[in-house]
Protein backbone atom coordinates (compact mmCIF):
# COMPACT_ATOMS: atom_id res chain seq x y z
CA UNK A 1 0.00 0.00 0.00
CA UNK A 2 1.28 3.44 -0.94
CA UNK A 3 1.71 5.45 2.30
CA UNK A 4 1.95 8.78 0.47
CA UNK A 5 -1.73 9.90 0.86
CA UNK A 6 -1.62 9.12 4.61
CA UNK A 7 1.44 11.31 5.07
CA UNK A 8 -0.13 14.17 3.14
CA UNK A 9 -3.29 14.33 5.28
CA UNK A 10 -3.60 17.81 6.83
CA UNK A 11 -3.14 17.26 10.58
CA UNK A 12 -5.09 20.40 11.48
CA UNK A 13 -8.18 19.18 9.62
CA UNK A 14 -7.70 15.50 10.50
CA UNK A 15 -8.73 15.94 14.16
CA UNK A 16 -12.38 14.79 14.31
CA UNK A 17 -13.81 17.92 15.96
CA UNK A 18 -12.14 20.25 13.47
CA UNK A 19 -13.08 17.96 10.58
CA UNK A 20 -16.73 18.16 11.66
CA UNK A 21 -16.55 21.98 11.80
CA UNK A 22 -14.92 22.16 8.36
CA UNK A 23 -17.57 19.76 6.94
CA UNK A 24 -20.44 21.86 8.26
CA UNK A 25 -18.92 25.10 7.01
CA UNK A 26 -18.11 23.62 3.59
CA UNK A 27 -21.83 23.13 2.92
CA UNK A 28 -23.07 26.50 4.10
CA UNK A 29 -22.00 30.07 3.32
CA UNK A 30 -21.73 30.78 7.06
CA UNK A 31 -22.94 29.35 10.35
CA UNK A 32 -23.39 30.98 13.72
CA UNK A 33 -21.35 29.78 16.68
CA UNK A 34 -24.50 28.46 18.34
CA UNK A 35 -25.62 26.56 15.27
CA UNK A 36 -22.25 24.82 15.07
CA UNK A 37 -22.23 24.09 18.80
CA UNK A 38 -25.74 22.59 18.74
CA UNK A 39 -25.29 20.62 15.53
CA UNK A 40 -21.99 19.08 16.64
CA UNK A 41 -22.94 18.70 20.32
CA UNK A 42 -19.78 20.46 21.52
CA UNK A 43 -19.18 22.61 24.57
CA UNK A 44 -18.54 26.33 24.11
CA UNK A 45 -14.91 25.88 25.24
CA UNK A 46 -14.25 22.94 22.97
CA UNK A 47 -15.72 24.66 19.93
CA UNK A 48 -13.81 27.89 20.68
CA UNK A 49 -10.52 25.98 20.90
CA UNK A 50 -11.09 24.18 17.59
CA UNK A 51 -12.23 27.34 15.81
CA UNK A 52 -9.19 29.21 17.11
CA UNK A 53 -6.89 26.46 15.76
CA UNK A 54 -8.59 26.63 12.36
CA UNK A 55 -8.50 30.43 12.42
CA UNK A 56 -4.75 30.44 13.18
CA UNK A 57 -4.21 28.15 10.19
CA UNK A 58 -6.20 30.61 8.05
CA UNK A 59 -8.93 28.07 7.25
CA UNK A 60 -11.84 29.74 9.05
CA UNK A 61 -12.91 33.39 9.28
CA UNK A 62 -14.81 34.59 12.33
CA UNK A 63 -17.03 37.66 12.15
CA UNK A 64 -18.67 39.39 15.08
CA UNK A 65 -21.74 41.54 14.60
CA UNK A 66 -25.09 42.36 16.19
CA UNK A 67 -28.56 41.14 15.32
CA UNK A 68 -31.59 42.46 17.17
CA UNK A 69 -29.21 44.14 19.62
CA UNK A 70 -27.61 40.82 20.52
CA UNK A 71 -24.05 39.77 19.67
CA UNK A 72 -23.78 37.36 16.76
CA UNK A 73 -20.64 35.34 16.00
CA UNK A 74 -20.52 33.73 12.56
CA UNK A 75 -17.92 31.42 11.07
CA UNK A 76 -17.18 30.72 7.44
CA UNK A 77 -14.53 28.90 5.43
CA UNK A 78 -11.83 31.02 3.82
CA UNK A 79 -10.56 30.29 0.30
CA UNK A 80 -7.44 28.47 1.65
CA UNK A 81 -9.73 26.58 4.04
CA UNK A 82 -11.98 25.45 1.20
CA UNK A 83 -8.92 24.39 -0.83
CA UNK A 84 -7.39 22.49 2.11
CA UNK A 85 -10.72 20.75 2.76
CA UNK A 86 -11.05 19.72 -0.91
CA UNK A 87 -7.48 18.35 -0.86
CA UNK A 88 -8.23 16.45 2.34
CA UNK A 89 -11.32 14.85 0.75
CA UNK A 90 -9.31 13.93 -2.36
CA UNK A 91 -6.71 12.20 -0.19
CA UNK A 92 -9.39 10.29 1.73
CA UNK A 93 -10.89 9.14 -1.57
CA UNK A 94 -7.44 8.00 -2.74
CA UNK A 95 -7.06 5.99 0.47
CA UNK A 96 -10.51 4.43 -0.01
CA UNK A 97 -9.62 3.47 -3.58
CA UNK A 98 -6.30 1.96 -2.41
CA UNK A 99 -8.06 0.00 0.34
CA UNK A 100 -10.62 -1.37 -2.11
CA UNK A 101 -8.06 -2.35 -4.75
CA UNK A 102 -5.98 -4.39 -2.26
CA UNK B 1 -6.12 1.41 12.39
CA UNK B 2 -9.35 0.11 10.84
CA UNK B 3 -8.97 -0.40 7.09
CA UNK B 4 -12.26 1.38 6.32
CA UNK B 5 -11.71 4.46 8.53
CA UNK B 6 -11.25 6.68 5.47
CA UNK B 7 -14.57 5.55 4.03
CA UNK B 8 -16.30 6.09 7.38
CA UNK B 9 -14.76 9.56 7.62
CA UNK B 10 -16.04 10.39 4.15
CA UNK B 11 -19.51 9.17 5.09
CA UNK B 12 -19.47 11.31 8.25
CA UNK B 13 -18.34 14.35 6.28
CA UNK B 14 -21.10 13.78 3.73
CA UNK B 15 -23.74 13.52 6.46
CA UNK B 16 -22.52 16.66 8.23
CA UNK B 17 -22.46 18.61 4.98
CA UNK B 18 -25.96 17.48 4.13
CA UNK B 19 -27.23 18.49 7.55
CA UNK B 20 -25.99 22.03 7.10
CA UNK B 21 -27.27 22.49 3.57
CA UNK B 22 -29.61 25.22 2.49
CA UNK B 23 -33.00 23.70 3.41
CA UNK B 24 -31.98 24.17 7.06
CA UNK B 25 -32.86 27.84 6.58
CA UNK B 26 -36.00 27.03 4.60
CA UNK B 27 -37.51 24.51 7.02
CA UNK B 28 -39.47 26.96 9.21
CA UNK B 29 -41.23 28.74 6.30
CA UNK B 30 -41.96 25.36 4.64
CA UNK B 31 -43.57 24.03 7.83
CA UNK B 32 -45.60 27.20 8.33
CA UNK B 33 -46.75 27.17 4.71
CA UNK B 34 -47.74 23.48 4.89
CA UNK B 35 -49.58 24.19 8.15
CA UNK B 36 -51.55 27.07 6.64
CA UNK B 37 -52.47 24.90 3.62
CA UNK B 38 -53.58 22.12 5.99
CA UNK B 39 -55.74 24.38 8.15
CA UNK B 40 -57.32 26.12 5.15
CA UNK B 41 -58.06 22.81 3.41
CA UNK B 42 -59.63 21.36 6.57
CA UNK B 43 -61.76 24.50 6.96
CA UNK B 44 -62.94 24.30 3.33
CA UNK B 45 -63.73 20.58 3.71
CA UNK B 46 -65.69 21.14 6.92
CA UNK B 47 -67.64 24.17 5.67
CA UNK B 48 -68.52 22.66 2.29
CA UNK B 49 -69.14 19.18 3.78
CA UNK B 50 -66.92 17.47 1.21
CA UNK B 51 -67.17 14.16 3.03
CA UNK B 52 -67.69 11.71 0.18
CA UNK B 53 -64.57 9.61 -0.52
CA UNK B 54 -64.02 11.26 -3.90
CA UNK B 55 -64.48 14.83 -2.69
CA UNK B 56 -62.34 14.18 0.40
CA UNK B 57 -59.52 12.51 -1.56
CA UNK B 58 -59.52 15.06 -4.37
CA UNK B 59 -59.45 17.97 -1.90
CA UNK B 60 -56.56 16.61 0.16
CA UNK B 61 -54.52 15.25 -2.74
CA UNK B 62 -54.86 18.70 -4.29
CA UNK B 63 -53.72 20.27 -1.01
CA UNK B 64 -50.70 17.91 -0.94
CA UNK B 65 -49.72 19.04 -4.44
CA UNK B 66 -50.03 22.71 -3.42
CA UNK B 67 -47.95 22.09 -0.26
CA UNK B 68 -45.20 20.21 -2.17
CA UNK B 69 -45.09 22.85 -4.93
CA UNK B 70 -44.91 25.59 -2.28
CA UNK B 71 -42.07 23.78 -0.47
CA UNK B 72 -40.10 23.54 -3.73
CA UNK B 73 -40.70 27.23 -4.38
CA UNK B 74 -39.49 28.20 -0.88
CA UNK B 75 -36.31 26.05 -1.17
CA UNK B 76 -35.60 27.48 -4.63
CA UNK B 77 -36.05 31.04 -3.36
CA UNK B 78 -33.67 30.28 -0.46
CA UNK B 79 -31.15 28.75 -2.88
CA UNK B 80 -31.23 31.88 -5.06
CA UNK B 81 -30.88 34.08 -1.98
CA UNK B 82 -27.86 32.09 -0.68
CA UNK B 83 -26.37 31.81 -4.17
CA UNK B 84 -26.36 28.01 -3.88
CA UNK B 85 -27.46 25.33 -6.36
CA UNK B 86 -31.08 24.24 -5.92
CA UNK B 87 -30.86 20.64 -7.12
CA UNK B 88 -27.70 19.82 -5.17
CA UNK B 89 -26.65 16.30 -4.03
CA UNK B 90 -28.04 16.91 -0.50
CA UNK B 91 -31.39 18.04 -1.93
CA UNK B 92 -31.46 14.97 -4.17
CA UNK B 93 -30.85 12.68 -1.19
CA UNK B 94 -33.64 14.30 0.80
CA UNK B 95 -36.02 14.02 -2.18
CA UNK B 96 -35.03 10.36 -2.71
CA UNK B 97 -35.66 9.45 0.91
CA UNK B 98 -39.04 11.23 0.94
CA UNK B 99 -40.21 9.63 -2.28
CA UNK B 100 -41.05 5.97 -1.36
CA UNK B 101 -43.34 6.64 1.66
CA UNK B 102 -44.99 9.65 0.00
CA UNK B 103 -45.62 7.69 -3.21
CA UNK B 104 -47.10 4.79 -1.22
CA UNK B 105 -49.38 7.21 0.65
CA UNK B 106 -50.47 8.90 -2.55
CA UNK B 107 -51.23 5.59 -4.32
CA UNK B 108 -53.27 4.34 -1.35
CA UNK B 109 -55.08 7.68 -1.28
CA UNK B 110 -56.00 7.41 -4.96
CA UNK B 111 -57.15 3.79 -4.55
CA UNK B 112 -59.28 4.48 -1.46
CA UNK B 113 -60.66 7.67 -2.96
CA UNK B 114 -61.53 6.70 -6.48
CA UNK B 115 -62.25 2.97 -6.00
CA UNK B 116 -63.96 2.95 -2.60
CA UNK B 117 -65.40 -0.34 -1.42
CA UNK B 118 -68.62 -0.54 0.50
CA UNK B 119 -68.19 -2.39 3.74
CA UNK B 120 -67.77 -2.05 7.46
CA UNK B 121 -64.54 -0.05 7.21
CA UNK B 122 -64.78 3.67 6.45
CA UNK B 123 -61.65 4.23 4.40
CA UNK B 124 -62.17 8.00 4.35
CA UNK B 125 -61.75 8.00 8.10
CA UNK B 126 -58.78 5.64 7.88
CA UNK B 127 -56.90 7.74 5.32
CA UNK B 128 -55.75 10.53 7.71
CA UNK B 129 -54.03 7.93 9.92
CA UNK B 130 -52.41 6.14 7.01
CA UNK B 131 -51.24 9.40 5.47
CA UNK B 132 -49.88 10.60 8.82
CA UNK B 133 -48.03 7.28 9.26
CA UNK B 134 -46.50 7.41 5.77
CA UNK B 135 -45.64 11.09 6.19
CA UNK B 136 -43.98 10.35 9.54
CA UNK B 137 -41.90 7.60 7.91
CA UNK B 138 -40.94 10.00 5.09
CA UNK B 139 -39.82 12.67 7.58
CA UNK B 140 -37.86 10.12 9.58
CA UNK B 141 -36.07 8.90 6.44
CA UNK B 142 -35.29 12.47 5.32
CA UNK B 143 -34.16 13.31 8.86
CA UNK B 144 -30.91 11.41 8.27
CA UNK B 145 -29.86 14.23 5.94
CA UNK B 146 -31.52 17.11 7.76
CA UNK B 147 -31.42 18.69 11.21
CA UNK B 148 -32.01 16.10 13.90
CA UNK B 149 -35.37 17.59 14.90
CA UNK B 150 -36.94 16.37 11.64
CA UNK B 151 -36.47 12.74 12.71
CA UNK B 152 -38.24 13.49 15.98
CA UNK B 153 -41.00 15.27 14.08
CA UNK B 154 -41.41 12.09 12.03
CA UNK B 155 -41.74 10.07 15.24
CA UNK B 156 -44.39 12.52 16.49
CA UNK B 157 -46.44 11.77 13.36
CA UNK B 158 -46.05 8.02 13.73
CA UNK B 159 -46.86 8.14 17.45
CA UNK B 160 -49.80 10.51 17.19
CA UNK B 161 -51.28 8.60 14.21
CA UNK B 162 -51.12 5.30 16.12
CA UNK B 163 -52.37 6.88 19.35
CA UNK B 164 -55.22 8.76 17.68
CA UNK B 165 -56.29 5.63 15.76
CA UNK B 166 -56.48 3.61 19.00
CA UNK B 167 -58.41 6.43 20.66
CA UNK B 168 -60.81 6.71 17.73
CA UNK B 169 -61.44 2.94 17.71
CA UNK B 170 -62.33 3.21 21.39
CA UNK B 171 -64.71 6.16 21.07
CA UNK B 172 -65.95 5.82 17.48
CA UNK B 173 -69.37 4.32 18.24
CA UNK B 174 -70.14 7.19 20.64
CA UNK B 175 -68.58 10.13 18.80
CA UNK B 176 -68.73 10.83 15.07
CA UNK B 177 -65.67 12.72 13.91
CA UNK B 178 -65.04 14.22 10.48
CA UNK B 179 -61.88 13.10 8.67
CA UNK B 180 -61.23 16.80 7.91
CA UNK B 181 -60.71 17.45 11.63
CA UNK B 182 -58.09 14.71 11.75
CA UNK B 183 -56.37 16.02 8.62
CA UNK B 184 -56.48 19.54 10.02
CA UNK B 185 -54.77 18.32 13.18
CA UNK B 186 -52.12 16.15 11.49
CA UNK B 187 -51.26 18.34 8.52
CA UNK B 188 -52.35 21.75 9.77
CA UNK B 189 -51.81 22.08 13.50
CA UNK B 190 -48.69 19.86 13.76
CA UNK B 191 -46.96 21.69 10.88
CA UNK B 192 -47.84 25.08 12.34
CA UNK B 193 -46.58 24.05 15.79
CA UNK B 194 -43.26 22.75 14.42
CA UNK B 195 -42.86 25.76 12.12
CA UNK B 196 -43.45 28.15 15.03
CA UNK B 197 -41.00 26.17 17.19
CA UNK B 198 -38.34 26.30 14.45
CA UNK B 199 -38.94 29.98 13.80
CA UNK B 200 -38.59 30.90 17.47
CA UNK B 201 -35.58 28.66 18.18
CA UNK B 202 -33.72 29.67 14.97
CA UNK B 203 -34.22 33.29 15.90
CA UNK B 204 -32.74 32.60 19.32
CA UNK B 205 -29.84 30.60 17.91
CA UNK B 206 -28.85 33.29 15.44
CA UNK B 207 -28.63 35.87 18.16
CA UNK B 208 -25.70 34.35 20.07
Amino acid sequence: MNPEPFLQLDRVIHEKGRLAIMSMLAASPELSFTELRDALVMTDGNLTTHIRALQQEGYVAVAKSYRNNRPLTTCSLTAPGRKAFAEYINLLEQIVRQTKSR
Amino acid sequence: MEPNWAEENLQTIRTLMERSALYRHALAPIMLFAGVVGVLTATVGLILHWDSPRAFGALWLGAAIVAIAGAFFIVRRQALKDNEPFWSPPTRRVAKSLLPPLTAGMILGVVFTFFPTTGVVDFTLLLPFLWALFYGCALHAAGFFMPRGVKWFGWIYVGSACGALCLLMAIQPQIEISAHWLMGFFFGALHLAYGAYLYLTEKGKNAA
